[in-house]
This record gives structure tokens, sequence and C-alpha cells, in this order.
């Protein structure tokens, strides 16, 4: 090519390049700007007060610099580590039971019978319900005597319903919020698997199947390892919401009885908004908030693994 | 293995995301677990450590 | 051997079909049951053991909507005929309407607060994504990370700061803080879900607009956003679930003006217990549109939940 390109030609395209660069700015801009106004900027803040002794029923209180000493305290205190055993046993127990659920569902609905669509669909309604409103309602379901809960429990086991009580109960409290939750989210474990065993091309079984491998080979040599990186990104996801599970929990038992089903984000706001403890409970916060950010460092890295396949 | 502990060295992306995962996966475990309280205490600076670690360490070459 | 191989046996389709639905009458039995609970008197909702034939009665909506006080016999009978049914329903139970109550309010700002920040985040989200998808932004992963990352973060530790942020504001339970509130949570869904849509919207139909002589912003308002009305749509509506279900912010942020909905319905009580039917009622007319969402969502639902990356 010779020098024959109008000299005006390169300078219309940086105008124009020029242009994008800004337009991109001007767009991404905003968002930036808000979530740096509200979620930052209140970060940086809760860090700065989680080394004080602040309370915030009574701002003109001097406030004082107690450096590491609200860490301290919070992660050498046996009522914060039991807090954390809770949050354990709700979240191994209903990841368990939701990808069993949800992994089982899923096979069965891939095996493609009529109206597959319409059951999923039913199926996943719980899921999208207000979580708050969801705990208020299965309360009624728990109650001693007139509960469905405890009546369909006693119709097939004979107990007295007036027997047990689900969430008054130390011993049984724990399981009842597991059961809702399951009830709630099994579905999400069923929907993210499901894509994981539709992604799997027919001709690797067709494959399997020529060199005569059993369906139970199959199934752990070709089902199974496909499905894991969704099962994975399912189960992250999940973890990461238990984790900081509140608004179900909160309406369903409140914590009660005693500390039984008291998770770390019902502890966090007993500590925050009803004892006041502002820079004790943000110390409590940065270290959910770290945990968390870990974990979902690792789920994004999980779902840019599936988004390749 | 070996090339596990080669890409350390050499600062790839790969191991060193891995290793910063199961610290963050420890801390996690530390946090949590019911037996011994001083692995609870130190629970949060694995954490943290482990989400630094993975910060950093994602922006290391492949 | 007929068919596919990989083609499950019409044996195996039934066996598989069979536990499906029973799972799904299972698990739509409770949501039946509260839709059923609205309806009912308050003896029968509280019937052992529990009732399912009944005679249908509107007490509990009723009861949802009016403050009302008990009356005598003697004050009943000097009042002018009952001017409605809802009147009449509770005079029998010996009551008088005394006013609304305020759960229209709480659904009403519910409303209002749902769709003012489904559309804030709506618009910054579609611009925000459009950028991500087509231009060289530095530390693109970065911030699609911090974006996404802001979602992920417990309300309640999240809420402590804007507590006080917002009382020196003046935001506490306005309208205009639990929109900015439900809108900055909402964005980086928005962000990633229109990301992918705008994604799988070939390029080639911008360029030939903008050699056809449209300006970079003509050629997304004409050409990008027409082409994207269903993925935006869907994160709509996925924006609007979420505003509506949530409860955290809400209770901790609003006492009154500015209340929603989730945290309203649980505090419903009558005289002498809990009004169940009441509460059933107000689950009831806030639930259904979820699900009738739900139901128009289906076919992205999946999209929805993990943040675009799995298209199915």
């Amino acid at each position: 090519m010779t020098d024959t390109i109008p000299a005006s030609r390169p300078i219309r395209r940086r105008i124009r390049a020029l242009s994008d660069r800004s337009i991109a700015w001007l767009f991404v801009a905003p968002t930036i700007f808000l979530l740096l106004a509200v979620n930052i900027f209140p970060l940086i803040w809760t860090i700065r007060l989680s080394f004080t002794d602040f309370r915030a029923n009574r701002p003109n209180r001097e406030v004082e610099w107690v450096g590491l000493e609200n860490y301290r305290r919070i992660l050498t205190d046996p009522d914060i580590w039991n807090t954390m055993q809770v949050t354990a046993h709700f979240l191994v127990w209903t990841i368990a039971l939701q990808v069993l659920i949800g992994f089982t569902l899923a096979w069965l609905i891939n095996r493609k019978f009529r109206g597959n669509d319409l059951w999923t669909t039913l199926i996943v309604l719980p899921m999208m319900l207000s979580p708050a409103v969801v705990g208020n309602f299965w309360t009624f379901f728990y109650q001693p005597q007139i509960g469905l809960f405890n009546y369909v429990v006693s119709f097939f086991s004979g107990v007295d319903p007036s027997s047990f009580t689900m969430i008054g109960s130390v011993t049984l409290a724990p399981w009842a919020i597991i059961i809702v939750d399951t009830w709630m989210w099994s579905p999400f474990v069923m929907l993210i698997c499901l894509a994981g065993l539709r992604s799997i091309p027919d001709y690797i079984y067709e494959a399997a199947e020529i060199d005569r491998a059993s369906k139970w080979r199959q199934f752990w040599t070709i089902t199974v390892p496909m499905v894991l990186p969704f099962l994975m990104l399912a189960v992250l996801f999940r973890g990461i919401e238990n984790f900081k599970m509140f608004d179900l929990v909160v309406q369903l038992t409140g914590g009660g009885p005693g500390s039984t089903t008291e998770l770390a984000s019902i502890n966090l706001k007993r500590e925050a908004f009803e004892k006041w403890r502002t820079g004790y409970s943000s110390a409590f916060a940065v270290i959910l908030f770290v945990t968390v950010f870990g974990l979902a460092s690792i789920y994004v890295k999980a779902l840019n693994k599936v988004k390749d396949r | 293995m070996t090339a596990f502990f080669t890409g350390l060295i050499r600062l790839r992306r790969g191991p060193w995301e891995m290793l910063a995962t199961l610290l963050i996966a420890l801390g996690v475990i530390m946090l949590m677990q019911p037996f011994v309280l001083w692995a609870f205490t130190w629970s949060f600076v694995v954490t943290l450590v482990g989400t630094v670690m993975f910060i950093i360490t994602s922006h290391f070459p492949e | 051997m007929s068919g596919s191989i990989t083609e499950p046996s019409s044996r195996q389709k039934t066996v598989a079909g069979t536990l499906v639905i029973l799972y799904a009458i299972i698990t739509i039995l409770p949501l039946v049951w509260i839709m059923m609970t609205g309806f009912k008197t308050g003896p029968d909702s509280i019937s052992y053991p529990p009732k399912v034939f009944f005679q249908p009665s509107l007490e509990g909506y009723v009861n949802l909507f009016t403050s009302r006080t008990r009356a005598t016999p003697e004050q009943l009978a000097t009042l002018p005929a009952p001017a409605n049914f809802a009147d009449e329903l509770a005079r029998d139970r010996g009551m008088i309407i005394t006013g609304p109550s305020k759960f229209g309010e709480r659904f009403l700002n519910s409303v209002i607060i749902g769709f003012g920040s489904t559309f804030l985040s709506i618009f910054l989200g579609t611009l925000a994504a459009y950028a991500f998808s087509r231009f060289k932004i530095p530390l693109k992963d970065d911030l699609l990370f911090f974006i996404l990352s802001t979602r992920m973060m417990p309300p309640i530790a999240v809420a402590i700061p804007i507590f006080l942020m917002y009382r020196s504001l003046g935001l506490s339970d306005t309208h205009l803080g639990m929109i900015l509130l439900y809108t900055a949570v909402n964005i980086s869904l928005a962000v990633w879900l229109l990301k992918g849509f705008i994604d799988e919207i070939p390029r080639e139909y911008e360029e030939a607009a903008l050699i056809d002589g449209y300006s970079r912003f003509q050629a997304f308002v004409k050409v990008v956003l027409p082409q994207a009305a269903t993925g935006i749509a869907s994160t709509a509506i996925f924006c609007l679930i979420f505003a509506w279900n949530e409860y955290a912010f809400a209770v901790l942020l609003t006492s009154g003006t500015a209340q929603t909905a989730p945290p309203f319905i649980p505090t419903i009580i009558g005289v002498g217990g809990k009004d169940w039917p009441a509460v059933a009622a107000g689950a009831t007319i806030f639930l259904l549109p979820i699900m009738i969402f739900t139901i128009l969502l289906r076919k992205h639902l999946l999209r929805g939940i993990t943040f675009g990356a799995v298209r199915k």
C-alpha cells in the first residue's frame, strides 16, 4: 500500500476511538459510583469502626480507639464460636440434602418424560418466594396440634401431633430450619444440575455403549464428572447464601430456643441493633465480609469454568 | 506434582490460585469446626491471607 | 433395537415421571395450603384435623385490609344498615370496621420501591453492561468481579454502616433511601445478566449501523436495545423479584412510612392470638405476583440464578 490515504482518515478514526472510550466511561461510571457510595464507602467505614468501641445508640459519647481488641474478643469468644457451629450444622445438612434431592430430581427430569417442563416449573416456585414470608407461614405449619406439618408427620408415623414442637424444642429446632431451607432451595440445585446433565452430548454415552460399559459405570465415569463443575457452582452459591442466612430463620425461630438456631447473621443483628455494640459488631461483620469475599472469588472462578462449556 | 511446583516458582496463575483456594477453604473450615478453639481463633488470619493471595495471584500470567 | 440407545425406555419414563410429579405435589402443598387458609374462617384455620373442605369466607381478606373494634350487640343494633359485604362480615363477628389497615400502604410501598429500584438498576445496568460487552475497559475482569462481589455481602453486615450513613443523611425510612439501596444490590445482577444477553447480539449489526453513519450512541439505542429487549425484560423481572422479597434491609432501615410488605406481614395479629387467615391472605396477595412472574420467566430462570453464566 502506498502513502496516499488522506490524512483525515486516521484522525477521524482517532476521534471515533476516543468517543468510544468516553462512552465506555460514561456508561460504566454511574454504576461504579453508586456501588462506591452504597457499598465501598460503608465498608471502609465498618473497617474503621471495627477498631473502636463506638456505640450507635450513644453517638455523642467519646469514641476510643481499641486497636485489634474487638477482633481478639470475637475470635476467643465461645459464644461466637458456638454461633459458627450452629451455622456449620445448618450449612452442611442443607447442602447435603439439597444436593441429594436436587441431583436426583434433575436426573429423573432428564429422562424426558411427557410434561416435564410443566412439573419443573411447579417445583421451582418455592425458591422465588420471599424468605421472610415463607418463614412466617411455616411457623403456622409447625404449630403443635393444629399445624399441617405435625399433622402429616403424625398421620404417617402415628406420633401424637401435639407431642412435639418443631420450633420450640432444642433438639428439633435446628432441623426445622433445615427442612424449610431444603424445601425452598432444592429446586435451585436441581435447575443447575439439569443444565449440567443436558450439556453432556449423547455421543459420549453412545461410545460407552459400544464399549459395553455398564449403566452404573457410565454414571460414575461420564455423568458425575461432567455434572461436577455445575454441582460445585450450586454448592458454592448455596454455601455463601446459607452462610449469611438471615430472613428465613429469623422469621421461623428468631434464633431460639436459647441459641440453638442462632446463625452468624442473627447473632450479628443482635449485637449490632439490639445491644448496640457497634464497634464490636463491625469487627464481626468484617470477619464475615472477608470469608464471603474469599468464597465469592472461588465462586466466580467456578462460574468462569462453567461458562467455557 | 512437579508441574505444580515449577508453576509456583515461575509465578504461574493456576497453582497459586489453587493454593489460595485451599487456604480460603481451610480458613472457612477452621472458622466453623467444633473441635479446637485455637483453630477458630486463627481462622480469620488464614482466610484473610488466602483471600488477599487470591486477589494478587489471579493477576499472574497463565 | 429400535430408536436411539441413549433414549430412556418408556418404563423408565413412567417411573421418573411419577416420582417427579409426587415430589412436585408435596412441594406445592404448603403453598396451596396457605392460599386455602386465606379463605377460611378463624376457627376453621386452626381446627384439628386440618380441614381440606370448608365453607369459603372472605374474613381473612377483610381482616387484612381493615382495622376493627369490638362492639356490643346494642351498639351494633343502633348502626345503620351495613354499607358493603365487608361491613356485614365484620358485624357478624361482633366487630365494627374503623378504617383501613396498614397493609394497603405497605403493599404500595413494596410496589413503589420495587419498581423504582428495578427501573434504576435496569437503566444503569444496561449502560454498564453494554460498555463491558463492547469496549476495552482497563481492569475489566476486576471491575466485573467487584460488581458481583457486592451482591454476595451479608446484608446485616452492610446494614451497620448504611444505618449510620442513612441516619446522618436523613435517608432512613424514606422511599428514596430504599430505592437507592436496592438499586445498589440489584445492579450487580443487572450488569452480569445483561452483559450475557448483549454478548449474544452480533457486533456486525452495530458495525453496519456505524458504517451507515449512525453515531455510537444512536447505534446503541436503535440497534442494540431493541435486540436486547427480551433480555432486559427478564432481567427486570429478576430485579423486581429481589426487591419485592427483600427483608433484612427493610426490617432494619424502615419502620413506618417506607416499610415494605415482608417485614409487615409477620406482624399481623388478631384479637387473642395470631389471625392466621389474615396472615395467609396477606401472604397470598404478596406471593401470587411472584409465582406468575416465575412462570413467565421459566425459560430464563437458569440464567438469572447463575448471573448469566449458564445459558442452557
